[in-house]
């Protein structure tokens, strides 16, 4: 039995569908990634299992309890958002205190959860400041610190990187990983970033116009992606025809062919398929390649090792292709 | 470069004080007629006219009236905003024309239309401070709608409240603990913009109420004639009372931020 338990859940705003028959689970401890474009339901779904949205129809079972019907304030979620949303009149140390006076709790009791809670951030330096004397990343520790101070049944978190910069979010990116895997919390994380999702998920839902298109580990997608918009979304890919691949591999294909541009490698002239480079991008430590084989354009992905090895324009090299790397996708 | 531009900055800053300058020497001044400085000067006209028990009045009047004008708006408008902007967003839009209004209407058109609607029973207001209040309130209304609406946005209420939802507070306890005092700025700019335009209002206060419930402005422009030196010391005694206050809400307002 699965700790969170998503059975049919669809919402729509007059004609307009957000998303439709969504199910999925999560066991207790697992950290579940919603991934998506903008726009595809996912943002609402965090907010209709928050209890800040209302649904049209479908369970929401958490811990055997159907919490569909449950107002927000009695479902024992926390949940994080994209800006902060912390409140601008408190100092660090009231906004984390605000659920447990809300519980009524007694004040040594709040002062010591607060304290310990603002350990686990690494913000109890902090405790008297104010949100606006608080960087991007504090702020997001702090709100972090906020929803976990009422030891929630379950967390979401609601893109709280994308507000950030790049150092910082993936700093906070694994410390969020590792306070959720100390507390065992269950947590579902909605982002549109793909690598934030394959780093920090032990499940990816992938969803596309308000449905689930594909559902399973970081691997699984990345490797076996269903669709065209798995294979697009998830990654880069070289998407070929399915006569564009019978002409460079000689095997016959029936539907499009996805190729990751990192499993094609150069080898020496004369080896391989006849391939001649076209130009290239440096991506830092990947250099991409554009190349032409058999009238078919492909990039290759090769690891930046050094300036010597970088090949020129013109410059002629075979490619070898695993023939388990080809994936045809609908 | 940038001493020029001091200089500039006072020259303008002179030339827009001049004619306060003029009247407060006016005001302290005995007799100032034929010379081109006055012959000398006196406390006397202050001094009559802070000791005038009718002055006093008209001051007290006009504070009454401005004040509750101010705290009737903020009782009433700040929680229809709250509703508004929380539970019904898209009627900001209607809020926005409605809010104009007041000021389609000059008062003078407004007054005689008012006149003819409170004259008789079942309401009876004109000549009584009520309608003052009442009319104030429409004028101060897109003051502070306006001044408190951006500060809603500002503070992004929506998520506030949901995140207050979420940690246990009732709509109630959010509104309360989380919105309101986040709106304290908001309303210190809406009340004060309101109060140094509702104190200076003449329209209304002559035509609604005039000598029966008499507001500063009126006082001043019913003793306008007895001596100048009295009037000037009257407007600069006007235009103290209000720097006074402004300063003092600044400073009230700072402290507690």
């Amino acid at each position: 039995m699965s700790w969170l338990n998503v059975t049919r859940l669809s919402k729509s705003y007059g004609p307009t569908m957000i998303f439709q028959d969504i199910d999925f689970s999560a066991s207790e401890g697992e950290f579940v990634t919603l991934l998506g474009p903008s726009g595809c339901g996912k943002s609402t779904l965090l907010r209709c299992i928050a209890g800040l949205t209302p649904v049209d129809g479908g369970q929401i079972l958490l811990d055997g309890q159907d919490i569909a019907p449950l107002t927000p304030q009695n479902r024992a979620v926390g949940m994080v958002f994209q800006s902060y949303a912390l409140f601008p009149n408190m100092t660090v140390e009231r906004n984390v205190a605000f659920g447990l006076k809300m519980q009524k709790l007694p004040a040594s009791a709040i002062s010591q959860r607060v304290a310990e809670v603002l350990e686990l951030v690494e913000m109890n330096d902090y405790a008297r400041r104010y949100p606006h004397q608080l960087s991007g990343g504090q702020c997001q520790r702090v709100a972090l610190a906020r929803s976990l101070v009422t030891r929630p049944r379950l967390l979401l978190l609601d893109e709280p990187l994308s507000a950030l910069d790049a150092r910082i979010r993936r700093h906070l990116r694994d410390r969020i990983r590792s306070i959720q895997k100390e507390l065992n919390l269950t947590t579902l994380f909605v982002t549109h970033d793909q690598e934030e999702a394959l780093v920090l998920s032990d499940r990816i839902v992938l969803m596309d116009q308000g449905r689930i298109v594909q559902t399973g580990n970081a691997e699984a997608l990345y490797t076996q992606p269903v669709n065209l918009f798995a294979a697009g979304f998830i990654g880069h890919y070289n998407l070929l025809t399915a006569e564009q691949a019978a002409q460079l591999t000689g095997e016959t294909f029936h539907r499009q062919v996805a190729l990751r541009p990192e499993s094609v490698v150069f080898c020496p002239s004369g080896q391989g398929i006849p391939a001649q480079i076209l130009g290239h991008s440096l991506l830092g430590n990947v250099i991409r390649y554009r190349v032409k084989a058999k009238e078919v354009e492909l990039w290759v992905d090769v690891l930046n090792r050094s300036v010597e090895s970088l090949h020129p324009a013109g410059f002629q090299v075979g490619l070898l292709l695993e023939p388990g790397t080809l994936r045809e996708v609908a | 470069m940038n001493i020029s531009i001091i200089k500039w900055w006072w020259l303008v800053f002179l030339i827009l004080a001049l004619p306060l300058l003029a009247t407060l020497l006016y005001a302290l001044s005995t007799t100032w007629g034929a010379t081109i400085l006055p012959r000398g000067f006196t406390l006397r006209w202050m001094v009559q006219l802070w000791s005038d028990p009718r002055f006093m009045t008209a001051l007290g009047h006009s504070l009454l009236i401005c004040l509750g004008a101010l705290v009737f708006s903020l009782v009433l408008v700040l929680p229809a905003m709250f509703v508004i902007a929380y539970y019904f967003p898209r009627l900001d839009a209607v809020m926005n024309v409605l809010i104009l209004m007041p000021f389609a209407v000059p008062p003078v058109v407004s007054s005689v239309g008012l006149l003819q609607l409170y004259s008789d029973p079942p309401l009876m207001l004109t000549g009584t401070p009520w309608i003052l209040i009442g009319c104030y309130f429409t004028l101060a209304l897109p003051f502070i709608y306006r001044a408190l609406a951006n500060n809603m946005q500002a503070i992004n209420m929506r998520e506030l409240i949901d995140a207050a939802h979420l940690l246990g507070a009732s709509t109630w306890q959010a509104a309360l603990l989380v919105v309101l005092p986040n709106l304290r700025k908001g309303a210190f700019i809406a009340v004060l913009l309101s109060f140094s335009f509702l104190i200076g209002e003449f329209v209304l206060a002559n035509l609604l109420v005039g000598t029966r419930y008499e507001t500063l402005q009126v006082y001043l422009y019913n003793v306008r004639n007895e001596s100048g030196h009295f009037s000037s010391a009257l407007v600069i005694s006007y235009f103290l009372v209000v720097l006074l206050i402004t300063w003092l809400a600044n400073a009230l307002n700072r402290e507690r931020g």
